[in-house]
């Protein structure tokens, strides 16, 4: 019934659009749509992007009349895609976008270890601070500090320490994911209002409910945040720890290619593929928070 | 479930200062007395005494101060070149808000891009812009920061001039304002808080932005690049220096920022603590 | 074990269409000499909520608390609700004390601000205090469905809270605190966040669920028309010190409609009620 209704109607408007516009003259309900594209959300970004293309296309155009070696400073784009498809054998056995693409492969799997680590900690201390005032009090003061100093800086150190790259990076990406999770996890728990805790209170809640009916689904939209934010800086962690050693990954790609051990277009597709990855993993945590709170209107 | 609050402010106060600092303690010692090598299973070579690493910065005085220089050089020209121009981008943003918003859009996916790859092609573009090395390096790496401090300050600008209270621009209206009155008496001191919330983020993220461009840079200097030529060189003692001297940077401009927002945010709504 | 064997009876009841029939027809209160006192911040004289207020509720009597703030009407629908303790005097409820009878489970309060779960559906809103009593889920849904249609809700029960209206959403808290049966229903200022027409109507579904359920309903508000309009006993307080200045009988028939606010009786109340505030 509804969706008989829902025709009529749909039907109705075309009906009416069209009167409207045959008053705007020939043609003028196309104008109108086309009006209607141009103006939308989606058209701006696209246009922004097409306006940074073009930015680019001009240094990089700049960069080939006055440099020696214009690849290595700033190529045009057409030649980064070119060599995308390029079939030439970089290192011998694989072309550019083959070693890019598998190495890729094997710096976002260590990052992932890392970051499903930091989570998971991020989110149980979260959890034991808003239980125990004791444990926030300590907590509290040394996560300000593990924001104020450069983690990042710190990874040689850590490669020092552990003498496992492997494990040196899965630490780092774990530090660096577990202050955004817990820092927003915890806001999450704090955020819940007075009456939301007076009603557990006046139905006599034990804490183990209170907790899985009101806290942790109430923290989910800033857990998501939190994981928004360190996703990708768990990905930037695991590519730099990759430069400091040797053992594949996109970093050591990256910094091979720089002292020019294989072509500079590795370093360039790198620097696009690692753009990617990082948005991507932005837009992945999105889909998650989707799937686990459907109920999500609006932008938080 | 209202119970006292008056006595328990008192005490509460003491033990989030006492805790911490009982905790901190307990580490140092456990470092000092080489249990936490036995924990973590290294050794004083890789992981010195702190009172070896504490001796050798004051030794080093001369050399360690030539690097922070280096080093904080750049992360607060980054940081207040970035900054002011994030401030703009929001407020261009903000004058122009249907392309504000989707250019914003883009601009944040910015924040995604890892900063290893940006240093390198800033490095490259900026190889003629100077004679010497230092300069150039310089160069390069204060752009790397710019960029990472601009992304924030925008996003978080815009934000300010945009998100008012309810109805707060209508008054604004209706004393027939014009639009640059409505900016500086009503968007800039809204968007205080909101230049903060983005300095919060940007003064850490800048440090760390300097000490990474340091590792592409040509010319050797920044507290990062000693740490990491120092652990090539094994020479781990003074890469510790280097690393405890960061973390000093990092707190102390963290705890400026802490102090000028006390100041400048001063008498403004306060913020919810939780009970 | 006490859910268990609640759990019969309700089955039982739900068959036979009757709310009442499990003996959770509303309790009676007795308040004697309760003070409250809040110490002062910055250490100065205490704050006095409540002054000495004495008064006895009637099992299943709709009593109203009326007054300007400051007045200690919140303070004293707290204190009933174990959210706030007295200074001095004790509230009892048929002979324990209020924490007792949270812990029993036995109160159902309404906010003035609905505090429904928005990852939640309307009918899981309506269940969550159920769950924490461990109540079966085919009891559960039956029941969530009976409350649903009392509250005129029945086609949205899958909905989300944002996508209903504010009248809407404190319907689905006014489902939810009746669900567990309670004894006694604590509603504060639930109405006064909504227009006067939304208003209006749920003063009917209110007048209509109580007489159907028998609860005792202590409410709480700062319209005297309102109080006028739903309750046996008009109780008001006035601040600084809070304290009862009068206690009102209100002797209208019911049931009452909305067409008795234009009677004289009525606005005679109304009155009455105006008047015995002091110190404003």
């Amino acid at each position: 019934m509804k969706g008989y209704k829902g025709f009529v109607l749909a039907r109705c408007n075309v009906g009416a659009k069209q009167e409207k516009s045959r008053s705007l003259g020939k043609g003028g309900y196309e104008m109108n749509q086309i009006k209607k594209i141009v103006q939308s959300k989606q058209m701006v970004t696209f246009a922004w992007i097409i306006g940074l293309v073009a930015v680019w296309e001009i240094i990089a155009s700049y960069v080939e009349k006055t440099k020696r070696t214009p690849d290595n400073v700033l190529p045009h784009l057409y030649q980064i895609v070119e060599s995308v498809f390029s079939p030439d054998l970089v290192n011998g056995s694989q072309t550019a976008i083959q070693i890019v693409l598998s190495n890729a492969g094997i710096t976002l799997f260590r990052a992932a270890i890392g970051f499903v680590i930091g989570t998971a900690i991020g989110f149980l201390l979260a959890l034991l601070m808003n239980m125990f005032t004791a444990a926030e009090k300590i907590a509290f003061p040394y996560l300000m500090i593990i924001q104020m100093i450069p983690i990042l800086g710190m990874a040689p150190i850590v490669l020092a320490i552990t003498k496992d790259i492997d494990t040196s990076r899965i630490v780092i990406a774990a530090i660096l994911t577990f202050y955004p999770v817990a820092t927003n996890t915890l806001a999450g728990f704090k955020s819940v209002e007075k009456e939301k805790h007076e009603l557990m209170y006046s139905l006599a809640a034990r804490k183990r409910d209170i907790y899985k009916k009101l806290l942790i689904p109430s923290c989910m939209p800033y857990f998501f945040t939190g994981l928004k934010i360190s996703a990708p800086m768990a990905i930037t962690a695991s590519i730099l720890v990759d430069t400091l050693q040797g053992g594949g990954g996109l970093g050591c790609m990256l910094s091979q290619s720089l002292k020019h051990a294989m072509t500079i277009y590795v370093f360039w597709q790198i620097v696009f593929v690692g753009a990617i990855i990082g948005i991507l993993s932005y837009a992945l945590m999105t889909l998650l928070e989707r799937l686990v709170s459907p109920n999500k209107k609006a932008k938080r | 479930m209202n119970k006292k609050k008056h006595r328990k402010i008192t005490k509460d106060s003491v033990t989030s200062v006492l805790y911490p600092l009982l905790f901190g303690a307990v580490i140092v010692v456990l470092w000092q007395t080489q249990i936490l090598h036995k924990i973590l299973g290294t050794d004083t070579f890789v992981l010195p005494l702190p009172d070896r690493i504490f001796t050798i910065i004051g030794d080093n005085m001369g050399a360690i101060m030539e690097n922070v220089k280096a080093t904080v050089i750049v992360s607060l020209g980054g940081l207040i070149l970035g900054s002011a121009l994030g401030y703009l981008l929001g407020m261009i943003a903000m004058a122009f808000p249907k392309w504000g918003a989707g250019g914003l859009t883009v601009v944040s996916a910015f924040n995604a891009v890892p900063i290893i790859a940006i240093a390198p092609i800033l490095n490259n573009l900026t190889k003629d812009f100077s004679e010497d090395a230092n300069t150039r390096s310089m160069i390069a790496k204060t752009l790397v920061v710019t960029i990472t401090c601009t992304v924030a300050m925008s996003i978080n600008a815009f934000r300010g001039f945009t998100e008012l209270k309810p109805f707060s621009l209508d008054l604004m209206k209706s004393y027939a304002a014009n639009k640059a009155t409505i900016f500086f008496k009503l968007r800039v001191p809204n968007s205080l808080p909101y230049v903060f919330t983005a300095l919060r983020v940007s003064v850490p993220a800048s440090i760390i932005s300097a000490l990474v461009s340091e590792y592409f840079a040509e010319y050797i200097i920044g507290v990062g690049r000693q740490i990491r030529e120092n652990i090539v060189l094994a020479q781990y003692a003074t890469a510790w220096a280097y690393i405890v001297v960061a973390c000093a940077i990092g707190i102390v401009l963290y705890l400026i920022l802490l102090f000028a927002e006390g100041i400048l945010l001063k008498n403004r709504r306060p913020r919810w603590k939780s009970v | 074990m006490v859910g268990m064997k609640n759990t019969n009876d309700m089955d039982n009841s739900y068959l036979n269409n009757d709310m009442s029939a499990t003996g959770e027809i509303g309790s009676e209160i007795t308040i004697e000499n309760l003070s409250i006192q809040f110490p002062d911040k910055d250490g100065g004289a205490p704050v006095v909520a409540l002054q000495n207020v004495n008064l006895e509720i009637k099992p299943g009597e709709f009593i109203t608390l009326v007054g300007p703030s400051g007045c200690g009407k919140t303070t004293l629908l707290r204190t009933i609700a174990d959210l706030q303790q007295p200074t001095t005097g004790s509230v009892n409820i048929r002979g324990k004390s209020p924490r007792e009878i949270r812990k029993e489970k036995k109160f159902g309060i309404v906010f003035q601000n609905p505090v429904l779960y928005d990852w939640r559906t309307v009918r899981r809103n309506v269940c969550m205090p159920m769950e924490l009593m461990g109540i079966p889920k085919k009891e559960r849904t039956a029941r969530v469905t009976k409350m649903l249609e009392l509250v005129g809700l029945y086609d949205f029960g899958t909905k989300y809270p944002h996508e209903l209206s504010g009248g809407m959403q404190q319907r689905v808290g006014i489902a939810r605190a009746l669900a567990i049966r309670p004894e006694i229903l604590l509603m504060d200022e639930p109405f006064s966040a909504l227009d006067e027409f939304t208003k209006e109507k749920l003063h009917v579904d209110l007048l209509r669920i109580w007489s159907k359920t028998k609860k005792t309903i202590i409410f709480v508000t700062h319209n005297i028309s309102e109080a006028v309009l739903l309750s046996d006993r008009v109780v008001v307080l006035s601040p600084h010190p809070g304290r009862v200045s009068a206690i009102v009988d209100i002797d209208l028939e019911r049931p009452r409609g909305l067409e008795i606010k234009d009677t004289d009786k009525f606005n005679a109340l109304v009155s009455k009620v105006r008047n015995s505030f002091e110190g404003v």
